[in-house]
C-alpha cells in the first residue's frame, strides 16, 4: 500500500509540474503580465516600469527557473496583483471553495443517488423517465443561467436568499444548488446503471429468495457494489468543485479559489496562477487516490499495489 | 474583448433580467442607511493610488485622496485643490502655495514637508511607485520654499504639469513609506492616510472596500462636502448579478455597463440608465510608412483615403456602438484641448473609394490584414464595408499582448485601436503615445507629424500649442495616416433614489452624488 501511495504521489507531482510548465508558458505567450497589471491604457513607461519591478523583463526560462527554485525552498512566491504571499492568498480563499464544494456535493449525493435508485428499481417506468428528464435537463442548463434564474426568483422576486456574497451560510444555498445540480446527471445515471447491473446478478436473486425486498435489499446488498463507479465519479466531481467553480463563484460573487484563479489570469498574476494550478492538480490526484482506497474498502476483492 | 460565448451569456443574462424587470423588485434601504453601494467588475486590491493604475482605483482615489490640483468637472479646466495658488515663475519653474487647514485622515495637518516628501518619494526609483518614470521624465526637483510653499523645477517646459500634479499624485504624510523603504517592497495599500473627502474604513481585497465621509475635510475644498455618508465598493464580476443586486436594492451604482444591459434595466421602475461621454476614441492605424513591407498597398495615399471613404462610420455608431458615441474626423477626442475638427473630412462614399482605388492601381481591390483586440463587432462591420469596394480585410482578432508584440516587430499592416487618454481632456494625452518618433504605434513615418504633435507637448503657451496640434492633426487627416472612427460612450445604471450626473470626461466623481 505504501509503495502504491508513493507511486501515486510521484505521479501527482509530475502531473502538477507538467501542468505548471504548460500554464506558465501559455500564459506568457497569451498575455503580457506587465500590461495586464498596468491596465489597457497605461502609458508605455508605466508598463515597462512594472515589467522591470517584477523581473518580467528576464527571459522566460530564467523566470520559470527562479520561480521553481523558490518553490523548492518552500517559497510559494508573492502575488503581483494582490501584493501578498500566494500561500496566504490561497489559504484565505480556500475556505469559501471548500464550503461551497462540500455543500454542492451534499446536494448532488442527496438528489442523484436516491433518484438513480428509484429509476433503477422501476426501469422504463414513468418514474424512470421523469428522473432521466431531470438529469438531461440539469445537464442542458448552463450554470450561469440557472444561477441567474434562482437569483431572480429566490433573491429578487421572493427575497429569501441574498443575491451575492459569501459572508453567511445563507449566501451558499443558491450557489450550492447550482453547482450541485451540474453533477446530478452523471451521478444519477451511473447509480441507475450500476444498480440495474447489480440487481440482475445472481447474489441479488439469492437475496430476494431469502426474503429481502425493497429498501433493505437495496441498501444492504445492491448499493454497496453499485457504488464502486459512483465513488470514483464523486471523487472527480469533488475535485472539479474544489478546483474552483469559476462560473458559479463569479455569478454569486463568492471569493473562492475559482474566482481567485480567474482574477489572477485576467490580472496577469502568474505566481498565483502557477500555485493554483499545482493545488488543483494535486487535489485531483489525491482525491482519485482516496477514491481508490475507498473502493478497496467497499469491495475487498480490489487489491491495491 | 467579447467572445461568442460571452455574447451568448450576455444575451441570455439580458433575457433573464428582462424577465425579472417585469416583476416588481424589492426596494433598497440605501437612502435610509445613507450608504451608497457601488458594483465593480474588478475589485480593489489596494487603496493607494500611487501603486495602482486602473480605472476603478482612480474612481476610489477621487474620493479618498486629493492632489495639489484637479480637473473642474464642469469646465474640464485645471483648478487648485490642495494648492491655494500657484505661479509660473518661468517656463520650467512653478511655485505652489499649499492651502491652510487641510488635515490628513489621522488628524495631522498637511504642510509643505508632506508635499515635498510625496513627490520626492515618487521620483525615487526605489519607491517602486507606478508613475515614477513618468514623473522623472519631466520633473527635475521639488523643494520647500516655506512652511506652506513648494517650488517645482521641470526638465523642460511641460504644459501638462498641473494636470499630472492632480489625481496622479495624491498627497501623503511625511514618512508614510518608511516601512516600505526599509524592506524594499511595494506597500500593501490596505490602509490609507489621505486628505480626500472620504477616509478608508476597511479593505477586503476581492470582496469590498468601505469608505466614510471625513468630517475633518477642509471646508473651502472645490470638491465641496460630500452628501453621502458612506460608500461600499463591492466586487461583483457578473453583469447579471450586478443587475439583480440593483433590482433588489443591494447596489445603487453600476459603471461602464454594456449598452444592451443598460437599456433593458433602464426601462424598469427601479433603475435609471444614464449615458455619458468618455474620452475614449476608436481608430484604425494604417502602415503608411511601409514598415510591414514596401509593397504594402497602404503606403499609397489614395488607398488610405479610399479606406476611410469606404467605411460607413455613422451606421456603425448608430447600430453597434450606440449611446452617446459620435463619429470623429481628427486623431483625438473633440473634447480634448487642441483637438481641432477643422481637418480634411472623408464622408462615406463607396463610389469615390472605388475611384481612388482605381487611380492607385487597384481597380479590383486588394487584400490586407486588419488586426484587432477589442470591438470585434465594429471590426467585422468595417471589414464588410471594405469588401463592398473590393478590399478584403483579413481580420486578425488577437489578445492585446499578441498585437503589441506583432506591432513591435513591424508585422502589422493595420490595427483597430482605442485610447482612453486617462480621461485627460488634452490632445497630449493621446498624441504622446501615438506620434512620438520612438513609439511603434507611429506607423506614419512622417517626421513633420511628430514635430508638430510632440512639439506641442513641450510648448507652454496655449495658443501656440493649439496651433501646433491643429497643424499636426490636419496633416494626419490629409495624409490619412489614421482612420478616425468614433468616440465611445459610457453607460451607467443607477438606483432611482440616487442623483448622479454622468461626467463630461468619463471620470465619475461620486463625491458629487446625492440622494434624491
Amino acid at each position: 500500500m505504501l509503495k502504491y501511495a508513493l507511486r501515486r504521489g510521484v505521479l501527482a507531482l509530475l502531473v502538477a509540474f507538467t501542468v505548471s510548465v504548460a500554464t506558465f508558458f501559455l500564459l506568457n505567450f497569451a498575455t503580457d503580465p506587465a500590461q495586464a497589471l498596468a491596465g489597457e491604457d497605461a502609458p508605455p513607461e508605466v508598463v515597462e516600469q512594472i515589467r522591470a519591478q517584477f523581473g518580467l523583463d528576464r527571459p522566460l526560462v530564467v523566470q520559470y527557473a527562479s520561480w521553481i527554485g523558490a518553490l523548492a525552498h518552500g517559497d510559494l512566491g508573492q502575488s503581483y496583483h494582490w501584493r501578498s504571499p500566494v500561500g496566504a492568498l490561497i489559504a484565505s480563499h480556500a475556505p469559501v471553495t471548500i464550503r461551497l464544494a462540500l455543500l454542492a456535493m451534499a446536494v448532488t449525493i442527496g438528489v442523484a443517488i436516491p433518484l438513480g435508485a428509484i429509476a433503477a428499481l422501476r426501469p422504463n417506468s414513468i418514474v424512470d423517465r421523469l428522473a432521466l428528464s431531470v438529469a438531461v435537463g440539469a445537464q442542458a442548463i448552463p450554470n450561469f443561467w440557472l444561477g441567474l434564474m434562482l437569483i431572480i426568483l429566490l433573491a429578487v422576486k421572493f427575497p429569501i436568499f441574498p443575491v451575492s456574497g459569501d459572508t453567511t451560510w445563507m449566501h451558499f444555498v443558491l450557489p450550492a444548488l447550482v453547482l450541485g445540480a451540474s453533477s446530478v446527471p452523471a451521478v444519477m445515471r451511473l447509480t441507475r446503471t450500476g444498480l440495474l447491473d447489480v440487481l440482475a446478478s445472481d447474489y441479488i436473486r439469492t437475496a430476494r429468495s431469502k426474503g429481502f425486498r425493497g429498501l433493505r435489499l437495496l441498501t444492504r446488498h445492491a448499493m454497496r457494489n453499485a457504488m464502486l463507479p459512483v465513488v470514483s465519479v464523486l471523487a472527480v466531481q469533488l475535485g472539479a468543485k474544489l478546483g474552483g467553480s469559476v462560473i458559479v463563484e463569479s455569478v454569486f460573487a463568492l471569493n473562492g479559489l475559482g474566482r481567485l484563479a480567474l482574477q489572477s489570469i485576467l490580472g496577469g498574476d502568474i505566481p498565483t496562477v502557477q500555485i493554483l494550478v499545482f493545488v488543483f492538480a494535486l487535489t485531483f490526484v489525491i482525491l482519485t487516490f482516496l477514491a481508490d482506497l475507498l473502493n478497496a474498502w467497499i469491495d475487498p476483492r480490489i487489491r491495491l499495489g | 474583448m467579447k467572445s461568442t460565448w460571452n455574447r451568448c451569456r450576455s444575451v441570455l443574462a439580458t433575457a433573464a433580467v428582462a424577465a425579472a424587470v417585469a416583476l416588481p423588485g424589492a426596494a433598497g434601504a440605501a437612502k435610509s442607511d445613507d450608504t451608497l453601494v457601488v458594483a465593480l467588475q474588478r475589485g480593489i486590491t489596494s487603496v493607494d493610488y500611487l501603486y495602482t493604475t486602473k480605472r476603478e482605483y482612480i474612481i476610489l482615489s477621487e474620493l479618498t485622496d486629493d492632489g495639489l490640483f484637479d480637473v473642474d468637472p464642469e469646465t474640464l479646466r485645471i483648478r487648485g485643490l490642495a494648492a491655494k495658488s500657484w505661479h509660473q515663475v518661468d517656463d520650467t519653474t512653478i511655485d505652489v502655495q499649499v492651502r491652510d487647514g487641510i488635515k490628513f485622515h489621522d488628524g495631522s495637518p498637511l504642510t509643505a514637508d508632506d508635499v515635498v516628501y510625496t513627490y520626492n518619494w515618487v521620483l525615487d526609483p526605489k519607491s517602486n511607485a507606478n508613475r515614477s518614470r513618468q514623473f522623472a521624465e519631466w520633473l527635475a526637483s521639488v523643494t520647500k520654499t516655506g512652511p506652506m510653499s513648494v517650488r517645482f523645477k521641470m526638465k523642460y517646459p511641460y504644459p501638462l504639469a498641473l494636470r499630472a500634479m492632480g489625481a496622479s499624485m495624491p498627497l501623503r504624510k511625511k514618512s508614510t513609506y518608511d516601512g516600505a523603504a526599509a524592506s524594499g517592497s511595494k506597500p500593501l495599500g490596505q490602509t490609507l492616510n489621505g486628505i480626500g473627502p472620504y477616509k478608508v474604513v476597511s479593505v477586503e481585497p476581492g470582496r469590498k472596500t468601505v469608505i466614510e465621509r471625513f468630517d475633518g475635510y477642509y471646508r473651502d475644498s472645490p470638491k465641496g462636502r460630500p452628501a453621502i455618508r458612506r460608500m461600499v465598493f463591492r466586487e461583483i464580476p457578473d453583469w447579471g448579478t450586478q443587475e439583480a443586486e440593483l433590482m433588489s436594492g443591494g447596489v445603487q451604482w453600476m459603471y461602464d455597463v454594456p449598452y444592451d444591459i443598460a437599456s433593458t434595466l433602464g426601462s424598469s421602475p427601479v433603475a435609471s440608465a444614464l449615458n455619458g461621454p468618455s474620452l475614449r476614441v476608436g481608430f484604425i492605424v494604417l502602415d503608411a510608412a511601409g514598415l510591414s513591407g514596401k509593397d504594402n498597398p497602404l503606403t499609397k495615399l489614395a488607398v488610405r483615403r479610399a479606406i476611410i471613404h469606404a467605411i460607413n462610420r455613422e451606421a456603425i455608431v448608430k447600430s453597434i456602438v450606440k449611446g452617446d458615441a459620435q463619429v470623429i474626423d481628427s486623431a483625438c477626442h473633440p473634447a480634448q484641448f487642441g483637438c481641432t475638427q477643422d481637418v480634411m473630412k472623408y464622408p462615406y462614399d463607396p463610389a469615390k473609394a472605388r475611384e481612388l482605388l482605381k487611380s492607385a492601381g487597384y481597380p479590383k481591390g486588394f487584400t490586407f490584414d486588419l488586426w484587432a483586440y477589442r470591438e470585434k463587432d465594429s471590426a467585422e462591420a468595417i471589414a464588410a464595408d471594405l469588401a463592398k469596394v473590393g478590399i478584403t480585410a483579413r481580420l486578425r482578432f488577437v489578445q492585446l499582448a499578441t498585437l503589441d508584440q506583432a506591432r513591435k516587430k513591424h508585422e502589422i499592416q493595420s490595427y483597430f485601436g482605442s485610447w482612453g487618454s486617462g480621461s485627460v481632456a488634452d490632445t497630449a494625452a493621446i498624441a504622446d503615445v501615438h506620434w512620438s518618433a520612438t513609439t511603434d504605434r507611429n506607423m506614419s513615418g512622417d517626421k513633420q507629424v511628430t514635430e508638430y504633435m510632440i512639439g506641442a507637448q513641450k510648448t507652454v503657451d496655449p495658443a501656440k500649442r493649439a496651433e501646433l496640434y491643429a497643424k499636426g492633426l490636419r496633416l494626419i487627416a490629409e495624409k490619412a495616416y489614421w482612420v478616425p472612427l468614433y468616440t465611445f460612450s459610457l453607460n451607467y445604471l443607477v438606483s432611482k433614489e440616487l442623483d448622479f450626473t454622468p461626467p463630461k470626461d468619463g471620470m465619475p466623481r461620486l463625491y458629487l452624488a446625492k440622494w434624491k
